[in-house]
């Protein structure tokens, strides 16, 4: 079947990836070639690739851009008055995935998920891992994402982290590495279903090929995955909660309600009575029973959280500890995904589950113990600093990259607050061939990969793909899409059988 | 149902109609225009006249002047039914208005629906758009047209036949009620009281041009001439506009429907159900445009009053609708 030719024109390389090899990033693993000849697991589908012309490809891209913004798959771009919506960059060349690869993933993604469970029901109940002091107390306890009103609430059906998805990048051995766990809102499931119409619709023959897992029951498992919490077991009205068309992520709240049948709900909608959650319709009160909350908690209910909020839900919380409704996720969930409860990750796993850690973490250094800061602040200029409590890519250092000005205002920063600062050391991300416009042809960029897990009583289930994200810049680090980042349709593929 | 959801419905039904008539009533204007030995105002007056938008017309362009050319003024009155922020039912503002409501109910919309929304709303904003405009007149309010015409069709076609719809119809049907209205009543006046003419030949020539005219901006000539075997007169007209239960823009055939939707969204004898103000008044509302049709309808002095009582009646049932049903001074 596969050449044997030296030859590269003959090789799985001419074509489409020809002068590939010549681009490399030293010192990254390619997630789809060594070398100059494709992984074992993805010859056949880069020979099909290749067959394609960078024609046929910025023609192909053109046709997928435009179905985008017709589908109105676009995220509203905060801070223009026009109200202006934009798609979410897309590389059509997929990212592959085999089978091999996916399956310790998958079950260390399960275990990890388990362990953040049960150590969200320790905090919030007996706190035993700050007795045995596996843990620091301090750092639980004075952590942003604590919300100690919330201790002694069991959440209805025992879930807390109904939807996460945790980022994990590649280092340059090849290891999956999890860079950080997003248990509060994640977002970006969408894209994952919207890019896979895509690369169906573009590329029916490789895709067929390439024998991968579907990714469109996503809606139908989080369906389920909703339902097996509600509080009562003969009903259950689910909502999704959107802080409404200006949010940024609004299409992804439309897109799961309208793909789970479900209402699609904004605070004002909402009423509480008697402890009991209401919708208001057209025909009256409507019992709600479980809420898929894409609200910031802080937003939820202006009793608790916020008392300048107009958003909020006014009694939700009192619902909610009531037993009488259950919110995914939970709130308080941030004090397990904090940036400085990360490095601890690892010991919960032992703690609760008995079991050695499947994946691997990246070295992280928690500026609030002075031996660790000590080392952060005098190799600054070699480290990646983030902010504990900000996420998409804002208040982070890049130090190798930064000016001196950057470096002195960050060190007084983390002088002045330890506690909301970590570091880490710069790991180089795993790249894949991606499709660049402005050259005409095929480069390698930068990637990491979101999957998605979904918790029902049952436990922990992985979606077989996910979300990656690509830094369409040359020489970038950053994915995220508030910074210039794109994403590619993730393709898990099958065992093969003989 | 969500009542905010509701909201959405109606209006995205309202607005999409809107869009639609106003695309119709351009293009007949257009024709109307090349046909008939009117003067220009004759014919671009009515037009901001029964949109509601006079008042701004007027500050914008005339000066208070009644005899200033910009009524009369084809390109200017276009631009502005079309283009102008200024004016509150422009054919952009109603696109806007279509796509703004979709979005905040996208979950509720079929995808297809949504997709013709979504689309007529980018082209709008497409330098395409613009040069259809300024080149292919015709071509761009065909385009608007059928845009809106394949919409309200799959919504039809693609959608589930249940409350979300019925609420989307129901401003559909309202809307259309007043357009058709608004419509009949201005080109009425106007035409009932042209200058007349020696020739009484030549006069019925441009009468019967004026009532087809009309006839198309309601898309009902062809309906018209078979009902009335091809005979054109004013009151033939003004009643089948009124009261030809056969024809789906006639006021008589919009309130009925716009009844049997609101009865199926709250049934009469639910009586625990909001809504039966809403309910009730358009009911009255319904049986008092059946009786006009044993009425005689000469004169427009007699057309005028039946077709104010019917868009001030529709006004306060949507009111009623808005407090009743769609969460409109929700306790706070």
């Amino acid at each position: 079947m596969q050449s044997q030719s030296q030859s590269q024109s003959q090789g799985p390389l001419a074509g489409l990836f020809d002068g590939y090899p010549e681009c490399a990033l030293p010192g990254t693993y390619d997630e789809m070639f060594d070398g100059d000849k494709a992984r074992p697991a993805f010859q056949r589908v880069a020979q099909l690739l290749a067959k394609m012309t960078p024609d046929e490809l910025a023609r192909a891209q053109q046709l997928a851009e435009t179905a985008l913004l017709q589908q109105g798959v676009t995220f509203s771009v905060y801070g223009d008055a026009r109200g202006t919506e934009k798609i979410f960059p897309f590389c059509l060349l997929p990212r592959l995935i085999a089978a091999a690869d996916w399956s310790p993933l998958e079950r260390g993604l399960q275990q990890r998920l388990r362990a953040l469970g049960a150590f969200l029901d320790d905090i919030y109940g007996e706190q035993r891992i700050l007795t045995a002091g596996v843990v620091p107390a301090e750092m639980i306890l004075g952590a942003a994402g604590y919300r100690p009103t919330l201790r002694g609430i069991k959440p209805p059906g025992g879930v807390r982290i109904h939807i996460s998805g945790v980022d994990l990048i590649r280092d340059p051995a090849g290891t999956w590495r999890v860079l950080e766990d997003n248990i509060r809102t994640p977002s970006g499931v969408s894209y994952v279903v919207e890019n896979r119409l895509i690369s169906k619709r573009l590329f029916p023959r490789v895709f067929d090929a390439a024998r991968v897992h579907r990714v469109d029951h996503y809606p139908t498992r989080l369906a389920e995955a909703l339902r097996s919490v509600s509080p009562l077991e003969q009903e259950c009205n689910a909502v999704v909660l959107t802080p409404g068309p200006y949010n940024s992520a609004y299409f992804e709240h439309s897109f799961l309600a309208r793909t789970m049948g479900l209402e699609l709900v904004q605070a004002p909608d909402l009423i509480v009575d008697g402890d009991k959650v209401y919708c208001r319709t057209t025909r009256g009160p409507k019992r709600v029973h479980v809420i898929y909350r894409r609200t910031d908690e802080s937003f939820l209910d202006p009793e608790v959280f916020r008392a300048d909020s107009v958003l909020g839900v006014p009694g939700l919380m009192r619902a909610y500890a009531a037993g009488n409704v259950a919110l995914a996720n939970a709130p308080g969930n941030g004090v397990a995904d904090d940036k400085a409860v990360y490095p601890f990750v690892p010991d919960m796993i032992e703690f609760y589950l008995g079991e050695q850690p499947i994946l691997e973490q990246v070295q992280t250094y928690v500026c609030l113990f002075e031996e660790d800061r000590t080392y952060v602040l005098e190799n600054l200029d070699q480290m990646v600093v983030k902010a504990v409590d900000e996420a998409g890519g804002y208040g982070m250092l890049m130090g190798p990259q930064a000016s001196a000005a950057e470096l002195a205002e960050f060190r007084a920063r983390i002088i002045a607050e330890p506690r909301r600062y970590i570091a880490q050391n710069r790991i180089e991300l795993s790249c894949c061939p991606t499709w660049i416009r402005e050259n005409g042809n095929v480069e390698p960029r930068r990637v990491d990969l979101r999957p998605y897990i979904l918790t029902s009583r049952e436990g922990p289930w992985v979606l077989p793909g996910g979300l990656t994200r690509v830094a369409l810049k040359a020489g970038s680090y950053v994915v995220n899409s508030s910074q210039g980042g794109g994403s590619k349709d993730t393709w898990v593929m099958k065992e093969t059988h003989g | 149902m969500i009542s905010r959801v509701a909201d959405h419905c109606f209006w995205f039904g309202r607005y999409v109609e809107r869009a639609e008539a106003t695309a119709r009533m351009l293009a007949s204007s257009v024709s109307l225009a090349l046909d008939a030995e009117l003067p220009s105002s004759g014919v671009w007056r009515p037009v901001i006249v029964v949109s509601g938008e006079e008042d701004e017309f007027e500050a914008k362009f005339t000066d208070g002047d009644d005899d200033h050319p910009a009524w009369g003024d084809g390109e200017a009155v276009q631009r502005f039914m079309v283009w102008d922020e200024s004016n509150g039912v422009s054919l952009a503002k109603s696109v806007t208005g279509a796509r703004w409501n979709a979005r905040s109910i996208r979950e509720v919309l079929s995808l297809e629906a949504w997709e013709t929304v979504n689309e007529l709303h980018l082209w709008m904003l497409s330098d395409s758009a613009q040069t259809t405009f300024a080149q292919h007149r015709e071509a761009f309010y065909q385009h608007v047209r059928r845009s809106t015409q394949l919409t309200l069709g799959l919504l039809r076609s693609t959608m589930l036949h249940d409350e979300p719809l019925d609420f989307m119809w129901l401003g559909v049907l309202l809307e259309r009620v007043n357009q058709t209205a608004r419509m009949l009543d201005v080109h009425h006046h106007a035409f009932t009281n042209l200058p007349r003419r020696r020739s009484s030949d030549a006069e019925e020539v441009i009468e019967t041009a004026l009532w087809l005219s009309l006839l198309r901006g309601l898309s009902g000539s062809e309906g018209y001439l078979k009902r009335a075997a091809g005979r054109i007169s004013s009151e033939g007209v003004a009643r089948f506009l009124v009261s030809e239960r056969a024809f789906p823009r006639s006021i008589a055939y919009c309130v009925k429907s716009a009844y049997d939707r609101l009865c199926d969204i709250r049934p009469p004898e639910h009586h625990a159900l909001p809504g039966g103000a809403s309910l009730e008044r358009l009911r009255v509302l319904h049986a008092w445009v059946s009786a006009r049709e044993a009425e005689p309808l000469a004169g427009s002095r007699a057309v005028h009053d039946l077709l104010t009582h019917v868009v001030d009646e529709v006004h306060e049932i949507c009111g009623t609708l808005g407090t009743e049903l769609l969460g409109a001074g929700r306790p706070t």
